[in-house]
């Protein structure tokens, strides 16, 4: 399992990279591991607003269907439409492939860090 | 997880690191770290494993166990033979299932229930009450023997190298067998719950499971979770407990009848008594039938049924979402998910499955009855309706090795533009005519063992005055059965068909013959009807019983199609009210040569079956049929039977070279005149009956379940070009049935000597007909008959006895007939098969060498050819061209 320093991440297995004041935001190894093959992915459109501890879409995996939390609130300014056609992505490649990026932040949750997030999976897994 | 059980391969699979789960009380494996996806895509190209050791296996034995199994399963156990299983539900009394099962007969005196994991206590418990009234035990053995479904294109190929090459089992679905793998007994059925078109289910004893497991992965099989073996079910379209089978969810329970699989599993055979919940079931059948006929007012008895369901919008569905139509809530979504598939590109049997894969979003619904095929519904994913549509199937299987996806399409293709050129397309069709004739008798060695070509003085025949005018006529007992016309001017076809009927009858050594129907099936069905008709003459106030049993080859054993139920049977034989099957066994072959009849066993099924009709004859025949042992045990035996041989393919050899029929013992010969026989495509009826025979009754029913029962017109044309192949037959018959017969083995030793597989006994020299046929390896069939033709060499592939259907085959079935007639003879086949062995085991192109080869025999044989006929030809060419 993988989890980059330089990335933090959410209880709720998404992480969070800063990109000047935009958060980009995609889900983690181990949450990619746990769904399975990812089949399909529901995601919110370009301007509408999120709220941290809330569901901006879902991800769907052969098996089930998964929330996406989000660890901010904002608005969305760009969504990763390659996801509509090959969701698979973020099963082989889960921190270089996000899943949407939020500006105008006004929220956000306590976010852990790389060494946190390893810890709480050991524990989850 | 400490408190679930395990199965025997437990270790095998944490140790190829397998996500384990619980699952109905039992630790197993959800998937391998390839991936569900990954494992479902493999199982349809090659060959996965499933450990399914969790499921319930419960032995039933003691003398009551029919009587007890008829009463708590919906099938018919009765109609179970030997070697065979049976899917089936156990019933409750109020019409729904405790669970479907599967029924397995390995053994005379035992048989094998195998119910679901999760349900095994409950049906046990559900069972052991019902048997107290029962002469007979059931054991809980799930833990003595693990087993292991083994699905997939490849799984045969897999299982036979561990036999050491022994057939796994009979290639039909449902066969068992039990043998050995590498010195240890299995149990192999050919079931599973993939759809799978080729898949077995493997017994073996607990100790040697993960030996087994191991030596498949080894050979290249990959195991395969339950997340894969839930999507491929759902792909296939199969029921799961607690899914389509239960209750639904709002709680009712889900009617038998309302799951389209489990109609087939529910018998209402008299056999089977008042077994639990019949009445109930009963009445779903007969709501069923109504809801199929598209009446729907009995839906109260049966308010849903379980139908497939493809999302049109991206999305997936999940077991449990309503469904909707307007706003009317129709149902549920019982089971959905995204299923891979693998594309292909080209149509029919040139359809090509590519590497690329995509993804659908199926699922199976719990719907309205009155929804049907193609409806557009709306299903509630999380809030949202998106669209679907009912699809007839997701998936066929009729096309082995492999599981075809069905894809909705949406949009109609668009038909081609109207042309009204007549005139254009009048000439095109001249010159395709005349390119497609140039091509196939110039150009072209044409192998099909059911063709041949006609001689000018035939063809020509065929084409002049009589191809375009009536001629009925029926016998007259008021004019001591002087043939009536019901026409005009036909006191020349009228002439032509008492002479071609004198010809048939020297011809076939027999007394009389029908020349009227005008093919081989048709043949076939005038002489079914005829002894259905003739078995009824004395009770004409019932509905007419029907033929059985009849004793014919099986198809997959190189039956002809006009011999079985499916096929020119179809409208003749019974149902036997036992096995609720048509009343037609089949003769054994020989374990060594499974294209020969096995005598000795065919006489115990004739002695325990008592058949009335006895059908010899085969499409895929290399040897003599024993018309002569049969007929001598029948007679001794005193068995009231009748002989008919169906010689279709062998018409043209009924001689010293091969068989005489009559002299044998058959009483009726049918054929077509145009496969080893020289004339246009026609049938025949041959009968040894003797005015004052009682059979002679049989005869003149024959002639008019030909006509008036199956032509008003006979075709004249091609009955007048059939008295000149008579002629011709009857003059060369000796010296063409020779040379074909000599011709056969000849190039049967040459194929086998340039290396390719030949089938038939070798002591014989492989074939005693025209017939040659040479295996290319299972499934290459159609490819390397596909690569022949583009070499200019026709041939016929065929699915052999051991393969499951024609896209399966993995062989090449030729004749030498039509080549024998054009003059080939051994230096010609000898090259021919060194030409064919070029293009099928090296891909070589040798198209224009087969055209050189052709093109130096281009004169017909075995023909009246000399300077007389030559002008007389011409100048009726003359007549008939322009």
């Amino acid at each position: 399992m993988n989890y980059p320093a330089e990335l933090n991440y959410s209880k709720s297995h998404e992480w969070v990279k800063m990109d000047g004041d935009t958060a980009v935001i995609g889900i983690s190894d181990f949450a990619q591991n746990a769904l399975g093959d990812v089949v399909f992915v529901n995601l919110p459109q370009e301007g509408d607003s999120v709220s941290v501890g809330e569901a901006f879409g879902d991800v769907e995996s052969v098996k089930t269907v998964s929330d996406l939390i989000c660890p901010v609130s904002g608005v969305v300014c760009a969504v990763n439409a390659d996801l509509l056609d090959a969701p698979e992505k973020l099963n082989s490649d889960p921190y270089g492939t996000w899943l949407i990026q939020v500006k105008e932040l006004s929220e956000q949750e306590e976010l852990i860090s790389a060494n946190e997030y390893e810890a709480l999976c050991r524990v989850e897994g | 997880m400490s408190d679930l059980k395990r199965t025997q391969l437990f270790a095998v699979h944490t140790d190829a690191g397998a996500s384990m789960v619980d699952f109905g009380g039992w630790e197993m494996p959800i998937q391998y770290p390839d991936g569900i996806v990954a494992e479902h895509l493999y199982t349809r190209h090659a060959c996965s494993l499933f450990d399914v050791s969790h499921m319930g296996r419960l032995l039933v034995e003691g003398p009551e166990r029919v009587k007890f199994l008829q009463h708590v399963l919906t099938s018919n156990v009765m109609a179970l033979d030997l070697n065979q299983a049976q899917y089936c539900m156990i019933p409750a009394e109020n019409g729904g299932a405790v669970d479907d099962a599967y029924l397995y007969r390995f053994e005379e005196e035992r048989f094998l229930l195998v119910v679901n994991a999760a349900n095994t206590d409950k049906d046990l418990k559900h069972l052991l009450e019902a048997v107290k009234e029962y002469d007979c035990t059931i054991t809980n053995i799930t833990a003595d023997y693990a087993s292991i479904a083994v699905q997939g294109p490849k799984s045969k190929e897999l299982l036979m190298t561990l036999s050491g090459g022994e057939a796994v089992t009979e290639p039909m679905k449902n066969a068992l067998n039990t043998l050995q793998f590498e010195g240890r007994t299995v149990r192999v059925a050919k079931t599973g719950y993939t759809g799978e078109p080729l898949g077995y289910e493997v017994y073996i004893e607990s100790g040697e499971a993960a030996w087994l497991w191991n030596r498949l992965v080894e050979l290249g099989a990959k195991p395969a979770g339950l997340g894969a073996r839930d999507t491929l079910r759902l792909e296939a379209g199969f029921p799961l407990y607690g899914h389509e089978m239960g209750t639904d969810p709002s709680g009712a329970v889900i009617p038998i009848f309302s799951v389209p699989l489990a109609r087939l599993a529910v018998s209402f055979s008299s056999q089977k008594g008042d077994y639990i919940g019949r009445k109930v079931l009963e009445k779903q059948s007969a709501a069923y039938q109504k809801i199929m006929n598209r009446d729907f007012s009995e839906m109260d008895v049966l308010p849903r049924r379980i139908m497939p369901i493809t999302l049109l919008d991206r999305g997936v569905m999940r077991a449990g979402m309503p469904v909707y139509r307007g706003e009317e809530q129709i149902g549920w979504v019982t089971s959905g998910t995204m299923v891979p598939y693998y594309c292909h590109e080209g149509e029919g049997l040139s359809t090509k499955i590519l590497d690329d894969t995509a993804k659908r979003s199926i699922g199976l619904a719990y719907l309205s009855s009155d929804v049907l095929e193609e409806d557009c519904v709306e299903v509630d994913v999380r809030g949202k309706r998106l669209k679907a549509v009912i699809p007839p199937y997701h998936m066929r299987v009729d096309a082995p090795p492999f599981a075809r996806p069905i894809l909705y399409k949406t949009e109609q293709e668009q038909s081609a533009a109207k042309d009204n050129d007549f005139e254009a397309k009048a000439l095109e069709l001249i010159q395709k005519a005349s390119d497609n004739h140039q091509w196939r008798q110039k150009c072209c060695i044409n192998l099909i063992p059911s063709e041949n070509s006609a001689s000018r003085a035939v063809q020509l025949l065929c084409a002049s005055d009589p191809a375009f005018r009536y001629a009925e006529h029926k016998k007259i007992k008021s004019f001591y059965d002087q043939d009536i016309f019901y026409y005009q001017g036909t006191k020349f076809i009228d002439r032509v068909e008492q002479l071609l009927t004198e010809q048939m009858k020297q011809y076939l050594g027999c007394s009389e013959a029908e020349t009227r129907v005008i093919s081989g099936q048709m043949s076939n069905m005038a002489v079914f009807s005829a002894l259905m008709d003739w078995k009824n003459r004395l009770d004409r106030k019932h509905t007419p019983q029907r033929l059985g049993y009849v004793l014919n080859n099986h198809i997959i054993k190189g039956g002809h199609l006009s011999a079985q139920p499916m096929g020119a049977l179809h409208d003749y034989i019974a149902v036997d009210p036992v096995t609720e099957r048509s009343a037609v066994v089949n003769f054994p072959v020989c374990k060594d040569n499974i294209y020969k009849i096995d005598v000795d066993e065919t006489k115990n099924v004739i002695e325990k079956y008592r058949p009335e009709l006895i059908i010899f004859g085969k499409s895929m025949v290399l040897h003599k049929e024993p018309v002569a042992a049969i007929r001598q045990f029948v007679d001794e035996q005193n068995i009231p039977t009748t002989i008919m041989y169906d010689m279709a393919h062998v018409l043209g050899l009924i001689g010293d070279h091969f068989q005489k029929p009559f002299e044998e013992g058959a009483e009726i010969v049918t054929g077509s005149t145009h496969k080893t026989f020289f004339g246009p495509q026609r049938g025949v009826i041959g009968v040894n009956y003797q005015k004052g025979d009682l059979k002679y009754g049989l005869w003149e029913t024959i002639e008019s379940r030909a006509f008036p029962g199956s032509v008003s017109n006979h075709h004249l044309g091609t009955q007048l070009g059939l008295l000149m192949a008579a002629y011709e037959m009857n003059a060369f018959k000796d010296s063409y049935q020779k040379a074909v017969v000599e011709n056969a083995k000849y190039f049967a030793k040459c194929l086998k000597e340039q290396g390719l597989d030949v089938a038939g006994d070798p002591a014989v020299g492989y074939t005693e007909t025209h017939q040659v046929i040479v295996s290319v390896g299972y499934g290459s069939g159609p490819e390397v008959a596909e690569r022949l033709e583009q070499n200019n060499i026709i041939v016929n592939y065929q699915a052999t006895p051991d393969e499951e259907g024609f896209t399966a085959s993995g062989a090449l079935r030729m004749g030498v007939s039509e080549m024998t007639r054009f003059g080939f003879g051994k230096e010609a086949f000898s090259r021919l098969a060194g030409l064919m062995a070029d293009c099928i085991l090296r891909a070589k192109d040798v198209s224009a060498e087969v055209e050189k080869l052709r093109a130096s025999y281009d004169t017909m044989h075995y023909c009246f050819s000399d300077e007389k006929m030559q002008t007389a030809l011409e100048s009726f060419l003359g007549q008939i061209a322009l």
